[in-house]
């Protein structure tokens, strides 16, 4: 290789990676500690909003209904689903029912055992739930790379959708 | 600051002369070549820049924050680049046509080679730094972090499998260059290699996030695995088996050279649009019982004329002794043409050829399709006896028509001296300048065994000449 066209190549992949690391440079500062703090705090209010009925740390808890009862057919509200638990940590979700409909899927707890974890479930949560209000029912396919997070999804979403007596 | 100096009437008006032309169309291709050579160098360096890329606009920098999963943050890098590089040796080895344009069949084959090994390192550092960093998350040491990938996560143990198949790829192929196995056993165990590539590539998908849906990195891996599946497909399956078809190559007269060297005329369909040219080889095979199953690398030992093309072989392997008894009418197949040992790679006007034993057929055929001024070539002959100046006549006649000056060599090299000579050349203090005066400023090429051609190689780099100057006809594979 001649010598400008190395330069050349050398310059454009280092402006490739600095591409790359600028895209991505977004997701070190929010993981840093101190915005790691307020992620957490935000996480603790999102939970305490949704009710206190059901432990976040038992994966056996039935599924509460945090507003109205069961009583015939689908009520609107908000459903939690159970926490299932993984290797990689627990998750739980929370149906939002609105005209006989699944309105919103709201995270309550996800697998944030480490940074790679953290990273697949924050990326694969928001494609599931996308599919979740498409297709209107718990049968959705697994994010590719995310299946744990993808399973214990789709099982805490099941159980949530059961307790309202959601049938699709 | 800059002044323009306006070119004197006199040289603005005058005409190049048909020579410099010439010499200026040469150097136009050459400069047109390694334009081409650095931007394919460019591409490579490039997809390993865009797979760091990828990876940092994944997140991948939040890795580096602690050590533990800096650990597994370096594991993923190594095998994203493994990856990358791996592909690319794969596409190295397609055949693809504008990779044999620009550097040649060989020299693409050697930077395969090349790649191997850190490629190998590469992957096994990814297996064993995400043992080591998934294991410190779960409290695990290496092995059992091993054992539990194995036997508890998706798609691993094929994934265990694949390594164990790269890594007897890579040390067969070192074994093989070194202790000279068969061609066949190669072959067997290159087919090793795309085994573990399909066998590891289900993890990627379920344990890695290469095709995380929604992310750039998706399309990038997409892109290069279709790609590279499609050149291998095209280039190896598809164009060779296609032109097979088409020219319906068939031998029509196999001729005694010498005792043990055979040249086999084969005649076919629309030759002319092969475009082969003298000194490339291709890949052949011929379709009797006792051929059928092996494919042979043997150059053209004449510029094809449209209407045949032809080579000649010496008894070297187990194939070679057979072709003797090959019928007028047997069907050939074959892939190619291959190589760049050709005209197309010429630097300048002025060319020295310089051929042993067999390898003088190639050179014949060069010289046939070379373009050369009347005494701007010098052709050198070498063999241990008369007997082995194959085709001697025909080259012999090339150097008359083409006006260049012709020197042959005969005689067994003296013992304890490294020359490419023959005792009596070397006793008389001939050389490569003596032998072609005018060799620093010409392009060389040379064609012999390999041993004898690294000599010729070492004694015009020790006269000064630069590497493109050089082209030398490997035959190894």
């Amino acid at each position: 290789m001649r010598a400008g066209s190395a330069f050349l190549a050398g310059v454009g992949s280092a402006a490739i990676v600095a591409i790359g690391w600028q895209a991505g440079v977004g997701t070190l500062v929010s993981s840093l500690p101190q915005s790691q703090a307020a992620a957490s705090g935000a996480t603790t209010a999102a939970s305490s909003s949704s009710g206190a009925s059901s432990s976040t740390t038992a994966d056996t808890s039935t599924p509460a209904a945090t507003t109205a009862p069961v009583a015939s057919g689908i009520a609107d509200g908000t459903y939690d689903g159970a926490v299932v638990n993984t290797r990689y940590g627990p998750q739980q979700v929370q149906v939002v029912i609105a005209g006989g409909k699944i309105s919103d899927v709201v995270v309550l707890q996800t697998q944030t055992a480490d940074r790679k974890s953290e990273q697949i479930s924050s990326r694969a949560n928001p494609i599931l739930r996308e599919e979740v209000l498409t297709s209107q029912s718990s049968k959705v396919a697994n994010v590719s790379g995310a299946t744990y997070t993808s399973q214990s999804y789709i099982q805490s979403l099941q159980s949530a959708l059961d307790a309202a007596g959601f049938t699709g | 600051m800059s002044t323009l100096t306006p070119m004197p009437p006199s040289q603005r008006d005058r005409r190049p002369s048909a020579p410099t032309q010439r010499a200026k169309a040469i150097k136009r291709g050459y400069k047109a070549r390694l334009r081409r050579g650095d931007l394919l160098e460019t591409i490579v360096y490039f997809s390993v820049a865009i797979v760091l890329a990828l990876f940092l606009a994944d997140g991948g920098a939040t890795y580096f924050l602690k050590i533990n999963d800096a650990i597994t943050g370096l594991g993923i890098v190594t095998g994203l680049i493994g990856s990358d590089l791996l592909l690319i040796m794969l596409l190295l080895a397609a055949r693809i046509p504008v990779v044999d344009r620009t550097f040649g069949h060989d020299k693409a084959l050697a930077l395969h080679r090349k790649l191997g090994k850190p490629v190998l390192y590469l992957i096994l550092a990814h297996m064993v730094l995400l043992m080591i960093g998934y294991g410190i998350s779960q409290g695990l040491n290496p092995v059992a972090e091993a054992i539990d990938m194995i036997f508890n996560q998706q798609d691993m143990s094929i994934a265990f499998i694949a390594m164990g198949m790269l890594i007897m790829v890579v040390v067969t192929s070192l074994v093989i260059v070194r202790k000279k196995l068969s061609y066949e056993f190669w072959y067997l165990v290159h087919l090793l290699s795309y085994g573990a590539i399909l066998l590891a590539l289900p993890h990627q998908f379920t344990q890695g996030s290469m095709f995380a849906e929604g992310t750039w990195a998706r399309w990038y891996w997409m892109a290069l695995y279709v790609g590279t599946l499609a050149a291998i497909t095209i280039f190896r399956v598809i164009v060779p088996v296609a032109s097979s078809l088409r020219h319906d190559l068939r031998v029509s007269e196999v001729v005694i050279e010498a005792p043990g060297v055979v040249s086999v005329t084969m005649r076919g369909r629309d030759l002319d649009a092969l475009r082969a040219q003298g000194g490339q080889f291709f890949q052949w095979r011929f379709w009797t019982p006792g051929l059928f199953w092996q494919a042979h690398p043997y150059s053209l030992s004449a510029h094809p004329d449209g209407r045949s093309l032809r080579i000649t072989v010496r008894d070297l392997g187990a194939g070679s002794a057979k072709l003797l008894a090959l019928k007028s009418g047997t069907r050939v197949s074959f892939e190619g043409p291959y190589g760049l040992f050709t005209e197309e790679a010429r630097t300048t006007p002025k060319a020295v050829f310089v051929g042993a034993g067999i390898g003088i057929t190639p050179i014949r055929a060069l010289l046939e399709a070379s373009n050369l001024a009347p005494n701007e070539a010098t052709v050198i002959l070498r063999g241990s006896d008369p007997e082995d100046v194959y085709l001697w006549q025909e080259t012999y006649d090339l150097c008359v028509e083409k006006s260049a000056s012709l020197r042959v060599i005969v005689g067994h090299r003296p013992r304890g001296v490294h020359t490419w000579l023959s005792s009596e050349a070397y006793g008389n203090g001939e050389s490569l300048l003596t032998l072609a005066p005018q060799i620093k400023d010409s392009d060389l090429y040379i064609c012999g065994p390999t041993p004898w051609t690294e000599l010729v190689i070492r004694d015009a780099q020790r006269l000064g000449l630069k590497e493109h100057q050089i082209h030398a006809e490997r035959f190894d594979f």
